[in-house]
């Protein structure tokens, strides 16, 4: 049985009056994949940001890898080494490819030498080789996410969370999105993604987390009665 | 317009000469606002960036205050540091009166709020994305604030153009600290001042002449080196 990631409980979060997330109990297996499946506004990205340790909850427990998390400054800049978040509309950096991808690498410190390689490795594996050159703010679209992209793998995170990784991408970007997506989680990294499409997770095999209102939600009917194909999750959702 | 165009001759004259006098204020003009900026963005940009990103009482009323103090009379300034660094004063035991030192602390305080208000609203208009995204790519609060810094590093330099700009060409506070002494706190424009009040007028139009070569040719390199990183 795979062991927790995170371990959430009664974790709590708001805009003013405006409800963002309200999670009783979830749990995130290590080495699972997850999607977040919901309509806008349903909390997927305000939850992914609480899973980056990127904003605090007002109330509620988060254990990671079984340790509950403190959110001590020290503490969250600490787990945000080991936890990267690639957002829905990502900001690349002025400058070039290779320095925005080498970002992660750079703040923790590591040698140049080292640096290229990964850079190097990193665009390659999202198809996108030879790009360090250019200049990250001329990209397309398209283009500009898979950077992205390449800048959260070259920090070779424990956990890595896509918020809609796939929304205005075309389709061959898509196809190199979703079989490396596969290939990390057989790697060993723990991948939540959110996104509207309830059929991706049965497309990558993934455990699909409902939220509707910023709560989890069960699953609807036409699709709870269409098994995945195979599950790599083991995460447990409960409202 | 003959007399205008004498003038222009021997303003030339007189900086194709190297004029000792016209040399000295414009070394002394230099010097001074080039520490004045150098104190002033020390203090002003951790300012501007505090009051645009942090969470504190009262926010409204420091933003307020940097756009009054952004007004402020050079000659109110001056005064007010007068007061301090007279015999008087609390300072005036350090004998600052009246030397290029006193200028610095007067220019400084002109400078401060216009670099800290240019700050402010660069990191304002910042992206949203940009502390988010190095945060969690695993900068922490001071690699990410310097990230930040980069990616509006173009306003901090134009902010910092500015408050040369306030500095170089203000009278105020060169005069009622300086004292305007000849080789030794006489600026440009304060020797434009008093040149032309005695009917020099060719002198003053030589400095003035200069003081406009200094700041495009400050513009001209910011704007080259802007060009030349955005390539």
């Amino acid at each position: 049985m795979s062991l927790a990631k995170y371990r959430l409980s009664d974790v709590r979060s708001s805009y003013g009056a405006i409800l963002g997330v309200a999670v009783d109990e979830l749990t995130i297996a290590a080495g699972g994949l997850y999607v977040l499946v919901g309509p806008n506004g349903s909390g997927k990205s305000t939850l992914l940001d609480i899973l980056a340790f990127l904003n605090k909850p007002e109330q509620g427990v988060i254990a990671f890898d079984g340790a509950p998390v403190n959110w001590t400054r020290k503490e969250c800049a600490s787990l945000r080494k080991r936890v990267t978040l690639l957002h829905q509309h990502p900001y690349l950096f002025s400058g070039s490819v290779a320095r925005n991808v080498a970002f992660g690498l750079s703040v923790r410190g590591a040698g140049k030498e080292d640096t290229q390689a990964v850079v190097s490795e990193s665009l390659e594996r999202v198809g996108l080789a030879g790009f360090e050159s250019r200049t990250a703010r001329k990209l397309s679209g398209g283009e500009s996410r898979r950077v992205a992209l390449a800048r959260a793998l070259a920090c070779n995170p424990e956990v890595l969370l896509l918020d809609e990784p796939l929304a205005h991408v075309d389709r061959s970007s898509a196809a190199i999105v979703e079989s490396l997506v596969v290939s990390l989680v057989s790697g060993g990294m723990t991948i939540v993604l959110s996104s509207h499409d309830e059929r991706l997770g049965r497309r990558l095999g993934a455990e699909v987390i409902y939220l509707e209102d910023g709560k989890l939600a069960a699953a609807p009917e036409q699709l709870s009665s269409v098994p995945f194909a195979c599950g790599t999750g083991g995460g447990h959702a409960h409202s | 317009m003959d007399f205008i165009a004498q003038s222009f001759r021997v303003a030339t004259a007189l900086i194709l000469s190297g004029d000792r006098d016209v040399m000295s204020a414009v070394a002394t003009s230099l010097n001074v606002a080039l520490w004045s900026v150098l104190f002033a963005s020390v203090a002003g940009i951790p300012i501007g960036a505090a009051v645009a990103l942090g969470r504190f009482p009262m926010k409204g009323t420091v933003r307020l205050a940097l756009n009054s103090l952004m007004a402020m009379p050079t000659v109110v300034i001056g005064l007010l540091v007068y007061t301090f660094l007279s015999r008087q004063g609390p300072l005036g035991s350090m004998g600052l009166l009246f030397s290029p030192a006193a200028i610095v602390i007067g220019q400084t305080i002109l400078a401060t709020p216009v670099i800290a208000n240019y700050t402010l609203t660069a990191m304002q208009g910042a992206d949203k994305g940009i502390l988010p995204t190095a945060r969690t790519l695993g900068a922490g609060n001071a690699q990410s604030l310097l990230q930040l810094a980069r990616e509006v590093r173009f306003a901090l330099v134009a902010a910092i153009v500015a408050g040369f700009g306030r500095v170089v060409s203000e009278v105020g506070v060169a005069m009622m600290l300086g004292g305007n002494i000849r080789f030794y706190t006489r600026t440009m424009t304060t020797a434009i001042a008093l040149e032309t009040s005695k009917g020099d007028f060719a002198f003053g139009l030589a400095l003035g002449l200069i003081l406009m070569a200094v700041a495009f040719a400050v513009n001209a390199v910011l704007t080259v080196a802007q060009e030349s990183s955005r390539a």
